[in-house]
């Protein structure tokens, strides 16, 4: 075994972290609690009716706990970090390449598509059903690992995947950090939204906007999870 | 009726787990795990919380399970507790 | 008889009482995996089905009688007589993360096992040499 192993995220990631960590203690220390909120469910069902989402979970997860979201997101980070700097194996040459079983072969070409469009559906339709973008994201984790175990041309870049994954932890911040600037709140609503529109796609401002970045980040961190674990060599 | 669903599900999931623990054999152990994570997936869908009950059923019987078969199968294949 | 049992389980007492004490089973029946099993997956296992008791109980405390799931849909179009949402959106994130640290224990367990060759616990004196 060799101990000398590179990091498998780029330095571009590590200052992104370390950007979600310094903006959450300084807005944390910003803002002022509000006063009026004596009872927590009640309470927040009657305003949830005025932000035109009908599904009051994910109004609760991305939007009166976006905060959580962001500790969460980061604590899925460096578990796929660990993970990636535990298993990751730099030689390439030993990976069986025997091939798959025929019937998985035909059955994944024929599954993947819709495994994948279901699961695009529950990440853009999260705030008007059920679902959102860690379920969406983790559906569209496992149609990738359909098409590892499958196929064996197969590969997933991990260049590709982490600028999908810096690129939403960034956007998440940023949109923070506009709502920060025009609404004196981090995490405000911006965009314009109407109670009148409640049930469309386009209504509920930024809270699905803010749901398929969680369920982008989420999805390129269970798929470089699920290559890590696959990907490694038995017999070193 | 609910109490019935609710009472039945509590039973089979105790019976499941306890089975799971005792089982000397280690890939039974996970596909049994999955019957857990499936219970599980019922009685949330009883207790009217169907965004938890997605979740559970995509995160704790898909992935987890894979990522244990996986661990089995580096740590040595079908090895008897 | 059937209808006189189907009505005494459907009061709310019981059905609170069924969910404390078998959500406290089940929670047992885990820790009794952890403290007599040897080999690292059965103890993964055994942790993941003590989270799994302790959602039951959490979306379990949560629930009353009655109300809908808290979400419009068909029919339903305000947010009155609903089930409290914050539980749901905690369990929501809890099982997340309970996945990602099950999916860090597991690489860990393989990093164990390629560097001495070990996989149950009673084996692991590397400490006493």
């Amino acid at each position: 075994m060799s101990l000398k192993r590179t990091i498998p995220m780029t330095t571009v990631s590590g200052f992104g972290v370390s950007a979600v960590f310094i903006l959450t203690i300084l807005n944390i220390l910003m803002q002022n609690m509000p006063s009026n909120i004596y009872r927590a469910g009640d309470e927040l069902l009657k305003l949830n009716a005025t932000d035109g989402v009908a599904n009051s979970v994910t109004t609760v997860v991305v939007y009166f706990r976006g905060f959580d979201t962001l500790g969460e997101i980061a604590v899925l980070f460096i578990a796929s970090l660990g993970i990636g700097l535990m298993l990751t194996n730099n030689n390439l040459n030993n990976i069986s390449q025997e091939n798959s079983n025929f019937m998985l072969q035909i059955g994944a070409k024929l599954l993947s598509p819709v495994i994948f469009i279901f699961g695009l559906y529950i990440m853009i339709y999260g705030h008007l059903s059920v679902g959102g973008g860690f379920q969406g994201g983790v559906i569209i984790a496992s149609g990738i690992l359909l098409l590892l175990i499958s196929s064996n041309g197969f590969h997933i870049s991990h260049k590709f995947v982490e600028i999908f994954e810096t690129l939403a932890g960034v956007s998440y911040v940023v949109i923070g950090l506009i709502g920060l600037i025009i609404l004196d709140s981090f995490l405000g609503n911006f965009l314009p939204y109407d109670i009148s529109k409640m049930g469309l796609l386009l209504s509920g401002g930024i809270i699905p906007i803010i749901y398929i970045i969680v369920g982008i980040k989420v999805g390129s961190e269970m798929s470089v999870i699920v290559d890590n674990m696959l990907k490694r060599n038995i017999d070193d | 009726m609910l109490g019935l669903v609710i009472l039945s599900s509590f039973i089979s999931i105790i019976l499941i787990a306890f089975k799971t623990i005792i089982e000397p054999k280690l890939s039974h152990t996970i596909v049994l795990s999955m019957g857990i994570g499936l219970n599980a997936v019922i009685l949330f869908v009883a207790f009217q919380a169907p965004d938890v009950a997605l979740t559970q059923a995509v995160i704790g019987i898909g992935i987890s399970s894979v990522i244990l078969l996986m661990g089995l199968k580096h740590l040595g294949g079908n090895y008897e507790s | 008889m059937i209808e006189t049992l189907l009505n005494f389980l459907n009061q709310e007492e019981v059905l609170q009482v069924i969910i404390v004490i078998g959500s406290m089973i089940l929670f047992f029946i885990g820790l009794f995996g952890i403290l007599t099993q040897r080999h690292f997956i059965k103890i993964f296992i055994s942790i993941e089905i003590m989270e799994i008791a302790i959602f039951i109980f959490f979306i379990g405390l949560a629930f009353q009688k009655g109300k809908t799931a808290p979400m419009l849909g068909d029919g339903i179009t305000k947010f009155i007589n609903m089930n409290d949402p914050i539980p749901h959106a905690m369990i929501l994130t809890a099982i997340v993360i309970g996945m990602a640290v099950l999916a860090l224990g597991v690489s860990m367990a393989i990093e164990y096992n390629k560097l001495t060759g070990i996989t149950t616990i009673d084996k692991m004196n590397g400490l006493k040499n």
